[in-house]
């Protein structure tokens, strides 16, 4: 059973994700306003925010997923809580560098930071060293915190019991809790995601104390951030998804999830080919061999089918013909699958090379991704918030009936937020300009329908932070 | 004391950290890009009398720097420059041709430009300006003076600025006139692809391109596209190992 410790971290944690998630949500809206010129930032304004609402989501929605897969951890194995207490405060510190070099310092290279794009000083000249350090302290404590919830996975689990490879054979000896095997697959995913951040910051580090004696190769500056990118953000969803696996069918009242040979073989599948989808982020780079290219489309088509079939698989069983008790947590996991798959879709019409042609860099990139996280990835965590803040404190009907209607706004928000990027995508019309020529006539309506409808969902987000955070703060001051 | 230490060493590191070269990537073509350009006072042929600030609001330009007495690659340079935009009938911009030698004055970029035969192409324009260390320092373009030779050692440099004063591209040497056309696009705020060229202190470079036989060979850069996982593989074995062999030990019964 989990200590009270880990209660009151993981209430820091989600007090934290929400705080971060309100004032991002904002920078967007403002960033749609502008592109829908109802108000006028200039260009650096834009791209500061730009950036610090990219990297702030990215990062909030990955520890996010940590906490929730930490506390429920503790449930099979015993957890550092000096892990997690390093991981919170390198965060917390990581973030305020990071947001000092955009809001202060003017950054904005955008979230990916591409080189050569940092050592373009148009910024402070002291932002990109430190937002350099800043990607490094927050890759240091969340590489101890997953290494750390690894570690203590295979102090129980062998290797193959882990990734359950004895369920590939009829009735193993032993049973892998799929929880443990998807957080098992997410974790090694996620360590390789940030040892690769590791090696782009030292050879961003090598070229900028160089003084020109040392220079990168762009292609493996490129390949690198997106092996780094690309895989974090996938895998948040999946950490996400060992949440599901965990609680879905307990919050039910149905039977726990077991591991079977399907299961096992979908998630071990996408362990190997999250690892290589991130190639589909170059198809327009002439000098990536071909070779690579087919190898990024097949596997994005590889890493995705696998565990979205069996999770969508698994979630229609449980719900199919069944009486379950539905709650505002089973509805969120369940309208979050919806969610991810749509995204997920989304994103592999676009890792089509044929289709990429006609899609790179339009706004369907931000449709498919903002539909897995927004209406997707966010609501598994908003799910296990809601989940944990119930836990220790009293669940009263008006409130569950506030609940559902928060659910309502939230989900009219989300989907004409996102439908306002999937028509200008649709309508070729390009990411991350500040403002529009006129050659592109829906763009500034579709943004203005786009900030109406992101406003309509933060209301609802605000309405779950009242109501999560007031348990969560009873969590806190609760006597240890 | 101890904490005093710290924030010592942290002040110094930081400086170090700021101060550090950001900029200076031994890539000539690649430095100053998108930094405005000197606004210079130029003197033109006609006793004119011109800002560049004025000049490059008219139109886009594309700067060439030369030198009168070149005995060297200015006199090629020019040439080819003309040969290419005369294949061309684009007349969105216009052509600066401007010595970077304070002796040049404006009857030397006359004759220049009557032996070229540019003299009443309104396209070209031939000028001189009394602070060529400014717009040198601005585009990144740094000849050396050679007492032997009594010649600049210099590149032939044509430089791109846009109607904001933008520099938008830079080509090193004489180039072909797929090249310029990149840099007329560039000066429209047109797409133009970019790539950097080949450099010894490129060291890890993902493909390695041998121009005597036109062929990429694999480079150490791959390698490292594949050490994040390999690393993950280790990492994963190692503690598995050291948990596993610990746990095994401390389950072991005392026997002795």
């Amino acid at each position: 059973m989990e200590s009270i410790k880990l209660r009151k971290i993981t209430s820091v944690w989600i007090l934290a994700v929400f705080v971060l998630f309100i004032v991002s949500i904002v920078l967007g809206i403002l960033m749609r306003l502008n592109q829908g010129e109802i108000i006028k930032q200039n260009s650096v304004t834009f791209y500061t925010n730009m950036t610090t609402h990219g990297l702030t989501m990215i990062g909030i929605w990955f520890v996010a997923g940590m906490a929730a897969i930490n506390y429920l951890m503790e449930r099979y194995v015993k957890t550092s809580y000096t892990a997690n207490m390093i991981a919170l405060v390198l965060t917390v510190i990581g973030v305020l560098m990071f947001w000092a070099t955009t809001f202060i310092g003017k950054f904005h290279a955008g979230w990916t930071f591409l080189y050569p794009l940092p050592f373009k000083v148009m910024w402070a000249t002291w932002a990109t060293p430190l937002f350099l350090v800043s990607l490094t302290v927050l890759g240091l404590g969340w590489l101890i915190w997953s290494i750390s919830l690894m570690t203590q996975i295979l102090r129980k689990y062998s290797i193959s019991q882990a990734f359950a490879w004895q369920h590939f054979k009829k009735n193993p000896s032993v049973e892998t809790p799929p929880f443990i095997l998807i957080s098992m697959i997410t974790l090694v995913g996620v360590i390789a995601c940030l040892l690769a951040a590791v090696v782009l910051i030292v050879l961003f580090f090598a070229e900028f104390f160089s003084n020109g004696s040392f220079v990168n190769d762009a292609l493996l500056m490129k390949n690198l951030t997106y092996f780094f990118g690309h895989t974090i953000a996938n895998e948040m969803l999946y950490l996400g998804l060992a949440v599901i696996y965990e609680l879905f069918s307990e919050v039910s009242g149905t039977p726990k999830w077991k591991t079977t040979w399907y299961v096992a073989v979908a998630w071990n599948c996408t362990l190997i080919f999250i690892l290589t989808a991130f190639f589909h982020h170059l198809y327009m780079d002439f000098v990536q061999p071909e070779g690579f290219q087919i190898i990024g489309q097949l596997a994005s088509y590889l890493a995705s089918l696998p565990a979205a079939g069996v999770t969508v698989f698994s979630v229609l069983i449980a719900v199919y013909r069944t009486k379950i008790k539905w709650s505002l947590t089973n509805l969120l996991f369940f309208i979050g699958v919806a969610g991810w798959v749509i995204g997920g879709l989304g994103a592999v019409i676009d890792a089509t090379i044929s289709n990429n042609v006609v899609l790179h860099n339009t706004l369907w990139v931000p449709a498919h991704f903002h539909t897995y996280n927004a209406m997707g990835n966010v609501l598994f965590s908003i799910a296990f918030f809601y989940w944990f803040s119930t836990q220790f404190t009293e669940n009263n009907i008006k409130s569950e009936k506030l609940t559902m209607a928060t659910l309502t706004i939230l989900l009219i928000g989300g989907i004409g937020f996102l439908l306002a990027f999937y028509v200008g995508g649709a309508d070729s019309v390009p990411r991350r300009y500040s403002t529009y020529p006129a050659e592109f006539t829906s763009a500034a309506p579709l943004a203005v329908i786009g900030a109406i409808f992101a406003t309509i969902y933060l209301i609802a987000i605000l309405i779950f932070f009242f109501n999560i955070s007031k348990r969560c703060l009873k969590v806190l001051s609760s006597p240890s | 004391m101890f904490k005093g230490i710290v924030l010592t060493i942290i002040a110094v590191w930081f400086t170090l950290i700021v101060n550090a070269q950001t900029a200076s990537t031994g890539m000539e073509e690649e430095t100053n890009i998108y930094e405005k350009i000197f606004d210079a006072p130029l003197h033109l042929s006609g006793e004119q009398q011109m800002t560049f600030t004025a000049l490059y609001q008219q139109k886009p330009i594309l700067v060439a720097l030369i030198f009168t007495r070149c005995s060297g690659i200015c006199s090629p340079f020019l040439l080819e420059l003309k040969d290419n935009l005369q294949q061309t009938d684009d007349k969105s911009f216009n052509i600066l041709v401007i010595s970077f030698d304070p002796r040049d004055n404006l009857e030397d970029m006359n004759n220049m430009a009557q032996k070229f035969g540019l003299e009443n192409d309104p396209q070209w324009i031939f000028a001189v300006t009394d602070s060529i260390e400014q717009l040198n320092q601005s585009i990144g373009f740094y000849p050396i003076w050679d007492n032997e030779t009594g010649q600049f050692d210099h590149d032939a440099l044509l430089v791109g600025v846009n109607i904001e004063g933008y520099i938008t591209k830079k080509l090193i040497g004489i180039r072909k006139k797929h090249d310029l056309d990149l840099l007329i696009s560039s000066v429209n705020n047109v797409f133009s692809p970019t790539y950097r060229l080949p450099n010894k202190n490129s060291l890890f470079s993902c493909f390695n391109y041998d121009p005597k036989t036109g062929k990429n060979t694999p480079g150490l850069g791959l390698l490292f596209i594949a050490l994040p996982a390999v690393l993950t593989v280790l990492m994963l074995v190692s503690i598995s190992y050291f948990v596993r062999n610990k746990s095994q030990r401390m389950d072991r019964p005392y026997s002795e």
